[in-house]
């Protein structure tokens, strides 16, 4: 049941686009074709579960402990630990699309190495150690929210597939017609609130 | 298979209202008289277009050999009369392109001289010599794609084919002309469908004709029963003609996408194409004739009028009394599929079944405002196809997506356009989208 | 002691991702072709599709691969074009500025038809060859306009017109127009001719008022500056001795075929604000 909670709570009620309003510069970078957004979830997902299973090890285990009977407490560290730990990941998952899959890696352009400073990842490293859970709890939570950031991707790549061929007002084409259409999105996830 | 008693039709399809027919379709088929010039164009089949074998100056006589076809998807032409071929060059097409054309000066005489004789016993004769002689009188599908039929009669390998289909159902509003031949010349008709069957070898002989036709029907069970065809009853809906909805209607079988009639073991054909066939064995005459619907709420006389192939539709309304007031589009074939024309010089065709003029109130210029994808597209398709998508898609240049809503399924039969309640320009985004298509497909194999 | 323990966590922390990372690179090590960067750095980096490519990346990779010219960037100079070449090390191709012309004067010339489908010239021209009398003149619904990258090309009344400062020449409204009319001219060229029909001249008389009836004066008065093409007159581009303001008026063409590009705008203006017919 708890892990229920955590599980349908990141994906849906508390998402972290929609709901939380973390990570909008993918959300609303590459998700003009559903192919891409795809690929970058992906990458999302990844990252996002990786990160939190370390970084909830490091704000367990690193940032509080206790050396012949002092305790230290290191909390000031933790985003510069978070974000160091987010971009060694990055790297890696630079390296390794670019040798794997390098059409996508070429349509994710700029927006792969600015995973880095996805506040989506880094929200969900906080949020984890804020909440004070472990490392399992920490992991789930991680690739559950990556779901719900690839749910919201995916959602929103398909709107604006279509969204395309529309004919809107002038003054509305391109981004202002999809930041309405987000905007509505966003307002039909409150439909969630209450869940857990 | 259903009983052919049954009233038969597909899914999807519109019924035209006030279709016009009333005008034209209780008056006998007149014949034309002699014109002094006639204008043979080239290009009158799909396909490559057939080499002239005579030159200007050459004096030609009815039926005679004019040129020849060009390759295995080509089809022969004939002269229409007696005469001089005073020129070839180039006139306005019916695409609205020049074509190359044979003008021929008639010499009044009609001096008919036909190349081959005529086969009475065409029951115990060679399939090849019927084959042949489908070939040499350059006979070609009469109902609008101008397909040569012999092309048609040589299924490749592998393909088993067990029905014939004759198309009678005319469904094109305003056209008349299938349904006069049928009444008036039912024999020639069933004994054209009996001679395809020998050739093709199927004894499963349908014809085809909408229930708006009685009497037609009527005229063709008196012969049907001789010669082994049967009657299928279809139901008044739009495009009931179209080769695939047809089969479907039928014998119920579906012509799958990318696949051709022939694959679901059928071969379609038009019965004016029949009774040309007929004419070809039978007679031992070319294809050099047809009948053909000229009509209009503007023109003085309607009716269907038998004329000779490369006869200005001008000539053609002189015929039928002219007009009463300035049309506002002339259209070769009927309103639906029909293609509009850019002068009243253009000559009628193998596969010319109309000349249609539209009265200015009708041919009114509209605008519309957009798509609200209410769906009646949707639900008048007969291919199953969502025309508001495909053209939103090609409004926003997005071909490739036109492309894998298969948008070469579609036939432009129109009634995506009839029941727009916006007045959306669906077949023309669809023609351009098929246009640009084929461009890049070309271009793609260029490289 | 807080601050050592701090130093030490995070150094350690470091070196150890630092290392993995260092063990990736090598693990995952994609050969790249330095060329590609240095196309990319001689680019102008306006990223306007103008070669028909996305964006400056792909058309340097395109360079590299020897699938383009440096000529095919429109935007970028002669001299940008010299260097990408040399320092490519690849043939530079047609290095010369361009720019596209609407050799048409549909304007004042060819009737139109009575057309009221798809405002667009590729799906015009396929209904019974084209709204306009002319079949080989602008048909004035704009595909040119819209496909144009730099918002160069007008449409005045019912023809389009070509604004020279604004073209980059990069052929895009020459590709799409179905009618062929829009020509590619050396970018320094100001003088052009304004037909673009190859039919008779009895013809083209009886279709436009501006057709060029192909009367050959221009020809005789001024040799070498301007050549035939069966019945159109067509402006030398490659000839030396460049045509003036001067020739125009000597040489007085009887339809007023030969103009600048500053008077062909505004005699289409004048046409497009209901001025008289020539």
């Amino acid at each position: 049941m708890k892990y229920l909670e955590l599980t349908v709570g990141a994906v849906l009620v508390y998402n972290f686009v929609l709901s939380r309003f973390l990570g909008i510069c993918p959300f609303l970078g590459v998700s003009k074709r559903l192919s891409t957004a795809m690929g970058m979830s992906g990458a999302v997902i990844f990252v996002m579960a990786l990160a939190s299973c370390i970084t909830s090890a490091i704000s367990n285990y690193l940032l509080e402990f206790t050396i012949a009977g002092t305790v230290i407490k290191l909390d000031f560290l933790r985003i510069l630990l978070f974000i160091l730990v987010i971009a060694a990941l990055v790297q890696l998952l630079e390296i390794m699309m670019q040798k794997l899959t390098p059409s996508l890696y070429r349509a994710l352009g700029i927006y792969l190495p600015l995973i880095t400073t996805n506040c989506a990842v880094l929200g969900a490293a906080t949020i984890n150690a804020e909440s004070g859970r472990n490392v399992l709890d920490s992991t789930i939570f991680g690739a559950f929210s990556g779901v719900g950031f690839a749910l919201a991707l995916l959602l929103f790549s398909s709107i604006r597939e279509r969204l395309e061929l529309a004919v809107p007002p002038k003054a509305f084409e391109g981004t202002p017609i999809a930041l309405i259409t987000a905007g509505i999105l966003a307002m039909a996830f409150t439909g969630f609130a209450g869940l857990c | 298979m259903k009983s052919s008693r049954n009233v038969m039709t597909f899914a999807g399809g519109i019924h035209p209202h006030g279709d016009g027919k009333s005008l034209t379709c209780y008056t006998p088929v007149q014949n034309a008289p002699l014109l002094d010039k006639y204008f043979v164009i080239l290009a009158q089949n799909a396909g490559k277009p057939p080499i002239p074998v005579v030159k200007k100056g050459d004096r030609v006589k009815k039926y005679q050999l004019l040129a020849a076809a060009d390759g295995a998807v080509s089809a022969n032409l004939h002269s229409p009369t007696s005469g001089i071929v005073s020129n070839i060059r180039d006139i306005q097409g019916t695409h609205g392109v020049p074509t190359s054309a044979i003008e021929i000066s008639a010499d009044g005489l009609d001096e008919a001289d036909s190349p081959f004789a005529p086969i009475p016993d065409w029951r115990h004769a060679d399939v090849d010599i019927l084959k042949q002689r489908v070939i040499e009188a350059g006979i070609v599908g009469m109902g609008g794609a101008s397909f040569p039929t012999h092309v048609k009669l040589s299924p490749p390998e592998g393909k088993s084919v067990d029905t014939l289909i004759l198309n009678g159902a005319e469904c094109e509003p305003y056209l008349t002309a299938d349904h006069r031949l049928m009444q008036e010349f039912p024999e020639k008709v069933i004994r054209g469908a009996a001679i395809l069957g020998r050739i093709l070898n199927i004894g499963n002989i349908f014809v085809g004709v909408e229930i708006n036709k009685l009497d037609a029907i009527a005229a063709l069970e008196h012969y049907a029963g001789d010669y082994g065809v049967k009657i299928a009853y279809l139901r008044v809906r739009y495009p009931q003609g179209s080769e695939k909805q047809l089969i479907n209607a039928i014998t119920g079988r579906t012509v799958r996408s990318g696949t051709l009639p022939m694959d679901s073991g059928c071969i379609v054909q038009n019965v004016a194409t029949c009774a040309a066939l007929d004419d070809a064995v039978t007679l031992g005459i070319p294809s050099v004739e047809r009948i053909v619907t000229v009509t209009g709420e503007v023109v003085v006389k309607p009716g269907n009028f038998k004329l000779k192939i490369g006869t200005p539709a001008l000539e053609a309304v002189r015929f039928a009394g002219g007009i009463t007031e300035e049309p506002g589009k002339l259209v070769f074939g009927g309103p639906m599929m029909g293609f509009a024309q850019r002068s009243f010089q253009v000559p009628v065709c193998k596969n010319t079944s109309g000349i249609l003029l539209i009265p200015q109130k009708q041919a009114y210029n509209f605008e519309s405002s957009g798509c609200i994808h209410c769906g009646r597209c949707v639900q008048g398709c007969p291919m199953n196809l969502v025309p508001c998508l495909l053209s939103t898609a090609i409004e926003a240049g997005r071909f490739d997506l036109a492309a894998e809503n298969h948008i070469m399924d579609c036939m432009e039969c129109g009634s995506c356009a009839y029941v727009c309640p916006d007045h959306r320009p669906l077949i023309q985004n669809v023609r351009h989208a098929k246009a640009e298509l084929r461009k890049q497909m070309n271009a793609s194999k260029e490289k | 002691m807080t601050f050592y323990t701090a130093l030490v966590i995070m150094g350690l922390l470091g070196l150890t991702l630092g290392a993995i990372v260092g063990v990736f690179v090598k693990l995952f090590k994609v050969e790249q072709d330095n060329r590609v960067e240095l196309a990319l750095e001689l680019l102008p980096g306006a990223n306007c599709g103008g070669c028909g490519r996305a964006g400056c990346a792909d058309f340097a990779r395109a360079l590299a691969a020897g699938e383009v010219t440096p000529g095919n960037c429109p935007v970028s100079s002669v001299e940008q074009r010299a260097a990408i070449a040399m320092a490519l090390g690849i043939d530079a191709g047609p290095i010369e500025m361009q720019q596209a012309v609407v050799c048409c004067r549909a304007d004042i010339g060819a009737e139109e038809m009575n057309y009221n489908g798809v405002q667009d010239c590729n799906a015009a021209n396929l209904v019974a060859g084209g709204p306009t009398t002319c079949r080989y003149g602008c048909l004035g619904l704009g595909s040119c306009a819209r496909v144009c990258p730099f918002g160069a090309i007008e449409i005045v009344g019912r023809v389009a017109v070509v604004h020279p400062e604004l073209c980059t020449g990069c052929k895009q409204c020459a590709k799409v127009c179905p009618r062929n009319v829009i020509k590619m001219v050396p970018a320094n060229a100001n003088i052009h001719i304004y037909c673009n029909s190859p039919e008779k001249a009895a013809i083209k008389r009886s279709l436009c008022a501006a057709g060029c009836i192909g009367c050959r004066k221009c020809e005789k008065l001024l040799p070498g500056k301007i050549k035939f093409d069966g019945m159109l007159a067509q402006i030398d581009y490659d000839s030396p001795d460049a045509i003036t303001q001067e020739d125009i008026e000597k040489c007085n063409c009887p339809v007023h075929g030969i103009m600048s590009e500053k008077e062909r705008y505004a005699v289409a203006k004048n046409a497009a604000s209901g001025g008289k017919r020539a």
